[in-house]
């Protein structure tokens, strides 16, 4: 396929990609739904006359001259853009098929989830579980000869918890998101992981307010990475709006502070051998001991950055290639072998705290001004630290500061690694955080 | 394509079938400053198939290959045995459909060149670059499809629709050293290539607007009385009440179910809100939903009280309620859930102005537009586009970064003053919900008064 559709199209590269899902989803206990998702797409990127065109079809036999045609029609409009493909080269190892994942049975999956809802039921709580697992082939090549291909399983398990106590909704989350089944020590993990915020959950103080030190979990520090993620990124900073841009090689955040993309790392959900445009994966290290080093860039940013792509070229069946991250690594790599992240909600990092909080997650990440690095978030689920015990859960309060001026001075990063969907972290201890209850 | 819908579904051994079949055809043009970034014609096809045995669980399957109909038919089925279930999934009953609707497609996109739409969108983005040097970046998508889906089902229901949209929409960066700020303006409508013409003053009010936020001071944090504009009310409504009102939400949760109790006081007798599918020619209106189901107009509160709920076929059976045409799936890569369509807060009886609601007003904040909000059960957070603080019942300085943060139940209860200036708000995006994102949905409010809520900023 990919070589009748480049036979036609000149300089060009294409991607294509089957997909196969197998779905279960257990609603408030029970299994209803069971499904599959097939999908196979074809994406077309034509250098015409030096402009550069898109085409996409799901259709199953397409019709390569309609493709090329289509993507030509799109280059006509396009910019003027010399576009060098990648030659030939030899990619990395790195394993993205798991035979568990790819031959595990239909019931296999169901006992999977049945074992989590029984682990997770109490009293007076729904839970939710959903399984997908995905067994997948990706295939790539370009007018200048570079070819790859590589088959990939991904497995993801997520599981919710939700109490209604008359008005009060408490909802507890987690997720297993990796290219095999999960081993027992993971679900352990997991149901670990929702147990242990649970819990202290049940209880609910009064929030405290001023300036005060905030552990972030690993999935409260989303509102906390999100602006580097866009500051970093080869678009943002070619758009002239990345803060970092005039950086590079400044001591910009505390020593203690590293980020990379690394879509070598072992057991990484997001790893393969090469990105969407036939560049061998290798790590980029962005920010490396406090110090701004790099920005990740695919193809065309690279090209009009006059820099070279890091290989996070990311491709859908339509559209436009674009910049994609694959594992982010926020502070201390994870060990080759990382164990099922251990429990301990705060990652170690309360015990001297006197008065503060744990934030998990927080409501409206994403809306207002995110490059500037500013955030004010109302809190979903946070608990009160006082005397360097956790003492209940917190409503109606909420957390603001500035990303860029907290990262200067961090408390620490917590023992309690993990990988969260494809970002790998701990949790991170800020201080003088602004918070506030109403 | 109906003759290889009714054989498949002739073919099924299940005890209820479903098919939905899809061609979308599609286009985009997308600028990023004064560079092009997109142009491109896509074409996506697929089909979704959902079975269900007495006794048994959802069996679905969704495929790119239409040659493999029968067999996706079979592994449905298949899917649907490999549950047991002690208490069925039921369908409420509803009357078999046969239909042809195309909506109106008011200038086909299909037949508009890609330079036309190139143009179209490059103007707007000129007219938001053009007003200012401090705008600095500029990003503009043009948008268009035509869907058509064929939908079949074990119980006589055969339609055929097809389905226009399209979307203009402008962002607009303005910087001045660190300060960032931005301006947005969206229309999307469920029409064709003649509906998105004369708009280049909207695009210049946004840019002029992002321009205007560099100088002006955050808002003071705290508690005030707000009144919300047309927009930002509407999204007030479908994310902070309209989401706990689908009915998948509460028909397995008997505590849910209890929060929820249709006679619960919600508001004060002015509040009054609905979802109404069927308006006419809104960007969520449909004649049916994707379960064959005729949309409607549902009333969820009526005079501060809560009266109705939306439903898919199988919650409204779970609840001994009605359907009321709200299960929509985004594509035939997913199934139909409860979902929104047209979500509204209805208009005051009184007719005030938005003169009326503030006069009395002599500290408070003027809520404008939004840039997102995120309701997480009973707590929510919303980002105002721009803001102006109320002093003495008059509308006094710009203010930025206008967060509103409250609890659901508190803040409904404290809206007290509803305004006669009812707009829809035909804005493009959508609703997510599920991993299924953006479902076109369209919001209507007129300005909104909320007592006392907590606005962020400054904390």
């Amino acid at each position: 396929m990919i070589d009748r559709i480049l036979a036609a199209a000149g300089h060009a590269d294409v991607l294509w990609r089957r997909e196969e899902r197998t779905t279960i989803a257990f609603e408030s206990g029970r299994l209803k739904t069971t499904g599959i998702i097939e999908e196979t797409g074809v994406n077309l990127r034509v250098a015409t006359g030096g402009r550069v065109g898109v085409a996409g079809t799901t259709a199953a036999a397409p019709d390569v001259t309609a493709l090329v045609d289509r993507a030509r029609a799109s280059a006509e409009l396009g910019e003027q853009l010399d576009l060098t493909f990648p030659s030939k080269s030899k990619f990395p190892n790195v394993p993205t098929f798991f035979d568990g994942a790819a031959n595990a049975s239909l019931d296999r999956l169901i006992a999977i989830g049945k074992g989590l809802v029984e682990r997770l039921a109490r009293e007076g709580c729904q839970v939710n579980v959903a399984i997908e697992r995905e067994v997948g082939e990706t295939a790539v090549g370009n007018s200048a000869g570079a070819r790859g291909g590589y088959p990939s399983t991904g497995v993801a398990v997520t599981a919710d918890v939700v109490r209604i106590a008359s008005d009060d909704v408490l909802m507890i989350y987690d997720q297993y998101v990796g290219g095999d089944l999960p081993t027992d020590a993971d679900l352990d993990a997991l149901v670990r992981s929702i147990e242990m915020r649970l819990v202290p959950a049940l209880t609910i103080v009064t929030p405290p307010d001023g300036a005060l030190p905030v552990v972030f979990t690993p999935a409260g520090l989303a509102a906390i990475v999100l602006p580097l993620e866009q500051a970093l990124s080869g678009k943002t900073v070619l758009q002239g709006s990345s803060p970092l841009a005039a950086k590079v090689g400044e001591q910009v955040f505390d020593t203690r502070l590293s980020i990379s993309d690394d879509p070598l790392a072992p057991q990484g959900p997001a790893s393969r051998p090469f990105d969407d445009e036939c560049v061998a994966s290798t790590a980029t290290r962005l920010v490396e001991g406090g110090i701004v080093r790099a920005f990740v860039y695919d193809l065309e940013t690279a090209t009009r950055a006059k820099t070279r792509t890091t290989g996070n070229g990311h491709r859908g069946i339509f559209g436009k290639p674009g910049i994609r991250y694959t594992n982010l690594i926020v502070g201390n790599a994870p060990p080759p072998r990382p164990a099922p992240h251990a429990p301990g909600l705060g990652g170690g990092l309360i015990a001297d705290i006197q008065d503060g909080l744990v934030v998990d997650d927080l409501i409206g990440v994403g809306q207002g001004n995110v490059t500037g690095g500013g955030f004010s978030h109302p809190v979903g689920l946070a608990y009160r630290v006082q005397g360097g015990e956790i003492t209940g859960r917190v409503k109606d309060a909420a957390v603001a500061g500035n990303v860029y001026e907290l990262l200067k001075h961090i408390g620490g990063f917590g023992s309690d690694g993990r990988w969260l969907g494809s970002r790998w972290s701990s949790s991170l201890r800020l201080e003088g955080v602004s918070v506030a209850r109403r | 394509m109906k003759d290889r819908l009714a054989a498949a579904l002739k073919a099924s051994r299940a005890d209820y079938t479903e098919i939905r079949l899809e061609r979308t055809w599609s286009s985009a043009v997308t600028f990023r400053g004064r560079r092009l970034e997109t142009a491109t014609v896509s074409e996506d096809q697929g089909g979704f198939v959902r079975c269900l045995d007495r006794g048994c669980g959802w069996g679905i399957a969704s495929f790119t290959s239409l040659d493999a109909l029968p067999q996706m038919v079979a592994r449905a089925h298949e899917l649907s045995r490999a549950v047991r279930l002690e208490r069925p999934i039921r369908l409420a009953e509803t009357a078999a459909q046969q239909a042809d609707v195309a909506l109106d497609l008011d200038g086909d996109v299909r037949g508009i060149s890609l330079a036309e739409k190139k143009k179209l969108i490059e103007a707007y983005n000129g007219a938001m670059l053009a007003v200012s040097d401090a705008i600095v970046d500029t990003q503009a998508i043009y948008r268009d499809e035509v869907s058509e889906v064929w939908y079949v089902n074990s119980e006589g229901t055969a339609l055929a629709q097809v389905r226009p949209e399209v979307t203009v929409s402008g962002t607009a960066i303005a910087r001045r050293d660190g300060t960032i700020e931005k301006g947005l303006e969206s229309i999307g409508l469920r029409r064709g290539w003649n509906s998105v013409h004369g708009f280049e003053e909207r695009f210049r009010v946004v840019a002029r607007r992002a321009a205007d936020l560099l100088d002006a001071p955050r808002v003071q944090g705290g508690a005030y009385p707000v009144i919300l504009d047309n927009e930002l009310a509407g999204v007030f409504i479908h994310e902070a009440f309209g989401h706990l009102s689908e009915a998948d939400f509460v028909y397995e949760n008997p505590q849910a179910r209890e929060m929820m109790t249709l006679g619960r006081r919600f508001g004060k007798p002015v509040l009054n809100v609905g979802d109404n599918g069927a308006a006419s020619g809104l960007r969520g209106t449909l004649p049916f939903d994707d379960e064959g189901t005729p949309t409607q107009d549902t009333v969820l509160i009526r005079d501060g009280i809560l009266v109705g709920r939306l439903h898919s076929r199988e919650t409204a059976a779970a609840m001994s309620e009605r359907p009321t045409g709200n299960a929509r799936a985004m594509s035939f890569r997913h199934p139909p859930i409860v979902r929104m369509t047209n979500t509204y807060i209805a208009p005051g009886q009184g007719g005030a102005t938005l003169q009326d609601l503030i006069k009395d007003v002599k500290l408070g904040v003027y809520a404008c537009g939004a840039f997102g909000g995120q309701t997480m059960l009973e707590n929510f957070s919303f980002t105002a586009a721009w803001g102006h603080m109320i002093r003495d019942g008059q509308i006094a300085e710009l203010v930025k970064d206008v967060v509103l943060a409250g609890n659901l139940f508190q803040t409904l209860d404290r809206i007290d003053h509803i305004a006669g200036d009812f707009t829809w708000n035909q804005m493009g995006g959508g609703c997510g919900k599920g991993g299924q994102f953006p479902l076109p949905v369209t919001e209507g409010a007129p300005h909104v008064r909320i007592e006392e809520i907590l606005v962020g900023g400054d904390v």
